[in-house]
């Protein structure tokens, strides 16, 4: 009895997490007519006769003329590009703050620490000036440099690098590799998990972030996913919902099938990290 | 750390199998070589930025001229001159509001979401999967899905209410219901918290919930004595870190108030101008970049003395 009400509660409370994306899905399949109705439908079904009536022209549309299409395949470049080039930059970072003696480095780690303490928000107007001074705002390096590396990740490698046991890499040494070749053959191989759940997350962050590319684009031909579709409601397209939705629907899918395949890392890294960058 | 050891292995001695003499040389110049990328980056994006946003707050500045020093002028008029800034308290009040409406919602669905996971056995991946959903989708999106949800005339959550006879509103253009509004999006995001609510009570010993049981405990007084005490460290991480979240909430409440091309209204009568939402219109509407500057270090230095504040009163009482 008392098993049951628990699974009534969690069915409800799924419900609520999940019904969000069934409607937006419902919607996108929708012909705009059939949208609005007294009685919500779940399902892409005519309004008059009650018969299935799903249609990808909403799809078409955003993609084409909306400009999701574009921004789709520079979402999909700039993680590409920056969410190996990060973590690499991490990792190197890492494995050295972690195993390579050289003077000032446990100091220097302890200051860029610090550097995590800053809000956010802090640091956005001044960020913007550095990347315009660098000549990269409103361009494709805008999106990229300013975010290629993280604190955080730097800090959740090295702590993983720390735990591995020191005694195979210290025998490499002796064999007269070099600490790159222990690097790439030994450390790496051994931090899979680590790797996976930073690289996860960073695309996550990245696929999904708003802020950054707002602030530092100007051109459309520039616009990520999420910024185009933020273009995408401010438009006069902002009233219809089938268009929305299918733009919504571009920008979780990808998304949701990520959490499909690696929920267990997902699930497990976010006790660490909190899914920010 | 492995440092002491490797510096043994090279310099001790009698080994016959030492690494080849200038190793130590060679390792400062790989060490500084590795992190070469990652210091370049903390220096130009983080530290230098840091730095002189706080040298921009005492400045009159845009992005096209040169800065001129006004010493505490923006401070002052951020916090006094209500004709200029005519908006700042407002935006002030706003946050505080949502901060304390979102902030516990989001903590109490969380933890129940978490205790009704942690008593079940078949379906809790399924559940938990399904009730992390919302966490993973892009603030868009999000921002997206919810102005439909809450569409007055045709959004679903109007038309149910509508079934059962409860008249809709206009949720985003009534000024009393915009926190509301936001914040229960917040807490159907929840899945981050609940994540590590569940991690917690993984934590906590069966023996001493036997125990509780043995003398005669019911899943209420079970609850209250012994499992909320004993996640009273994953609260007290939960709100620190939420409450810092929530000040500054800005990409949800930019799509949801978003006009027409890339004006922002920050709602009706500014009831969703949250403070860093103000930041930005002055920023990178009103060219106001040293009064941006300074909005950033009020924030930075109210962020300290909340969880300062947090850390001396939840702290005590949990000891």
């Amino acid at each position: 009895m008392r098993k049951a009400s628990i699974y009534v509660a969690l069915v409800l409370l799924a419900a609520v997490s999940v019904v969000p994306f069934l409607w937006m899905l419902a919607t996108s399949l929708k012909h705009g007519p059939d949208i609005y109705t007294k009685v919500p439908n779940l399902l892409p079904l005519d309004k008059r006769t009650g018969e299935w009536a799903a249609t990808l022209d909403n799809y078409a549309y955003v993609l084409d003329v909306g400009g999701l299409g574009d921004a789709f395949v520079n979402s999909v470049w700039v993680c590409a590009i920056l969410v190996p080039a990060k973590l690499l930059i991490d990792a190197l970072a890492a494995y050295a703050f972690a195993r390579i003696p050289f003077p000032g480095r446990d100091k220097l780690f302890v200051i860029m620490l610090g550097g995590m303490m800053v809000p956010a928000i802090t640091l956005l107007v001044p960020r913007i000036h550095v990347t315009q001074s660098l000549g990269m705002f409103d361009s494709g390096w805008g999106l990229i440099v300013p975010n290629i590396a993280s604190v955080l990740d730097i800090f959740l490698l090295r702590q993983f690098f720390l735990s591995l046991p020191g005694e195979l890499e210290e025998a490499a040494l002796i064999d007269g590799a070099g600490r790159m070749q222990i690097f790439w053959r030994i450390v790496l191989p051994l931090s899979k998990p680590v790797l996976a759940v930073v690289t996860i997350t960073s695309f996550l962050f990245h696929w999904n972030d708003l802020v950054w590319p707002l602030l530092v684009t100007n051109d459309p031909e520039l616009y990520t996913l999420p910024l185009a579709l933020q273009q995408l409601v401010a438009s006069p397209d902002g009233g219809r919902a089938y268009y929305i939705m299918a733009g919504a629907t571009l920008a979780v899918l990808p998304v949701i099938g990520v959490l499909l395949v690696f929920q267990r890392r997902i699930l497990q890294g976010i006790a660490f990290t909190g899914l920010k960058s | 750390m492995a440092a002491p050891v490797l510096e043994r292995v090279t310099t001790g001695p009698g080994r016959r199998a030492r690494r080849r003499p200038g190793a130590r040389r060679r390792d400062h110049l790989t060490g500084w070589l590795l992190i070469a990328p990652a210091l370049a980056y903390f220096v130009v994006f983080l530290l230098y930025p840091a730095l002189s946003a706080l040298y921009y707050s005492f400045t009159d500045w845009n992005l096209r001229t040169e800065a001129s020093w006004v010493g505490l002028a923006n401070y002052a008029d951020l916090l006094f001159d209500d004709v200029k800034y005519p908006h700042f308290w407002k935006s002030v009040s706003v946050t505080l509001q949502y901060t304390l409406v979102a902030v516990p919602l989001t903590l109490v669905s969380a933890l129940a979401q978490a205790l009704l996971l942690n008593a079940i056995r078949r379906g809790a991946n399924l559940f938990r999967l399904l009730l992390f959903l919302p966490v993973v989708t892009a603030e868009a999106a999000v921002g997206a899905i919810w102005r439909w949800l809450y569409d007055p005339q045709y959004g679903l959550i109007n038309t149910l209410l509508g079934l059962v006879g409860i008249p809709g509103q206009n949720w985003l253009n009534t000024p009393e219901l915009v926190i509301p509004a936001l914040a229960f999006i917040a807490a159907w995001q929840c899945g981050i918290s609940m994540i590590i609510y569940l991690a917690g009570l993984k934590g906590i010993p069966g023996s001493i919930q036997e125990a509780a049981i043995i003398d005669g405990a019911g899943p209420w007084q079970r609850f209250w004595r012994v499992t909320f005490p004993m996640l009273r460290p994953t609260t007290f991480y939960l709100l620190v870190t939420g409450v810092i979240a929530a000040l500054q909430v800005f990409g949800l409440v930019y799509v949801i108030f978003s006009g027409n091309g890339r004006s922002v209204t920050g709602g009706p009568e500014q009831s969703g101008l949250t403070y860093v939402l103000h930041l930005y219109l002055f920023a990178f509407r009103y060219d106001a970049m040293g009064a941006a500057c300074a909005m950033s270090f009020i924030l930075l230095v109210f962020i300290m003395i909340v969880t300062a504040l947090q850390f001396r009163f939840v702290k005590q009482e949990a000891a």
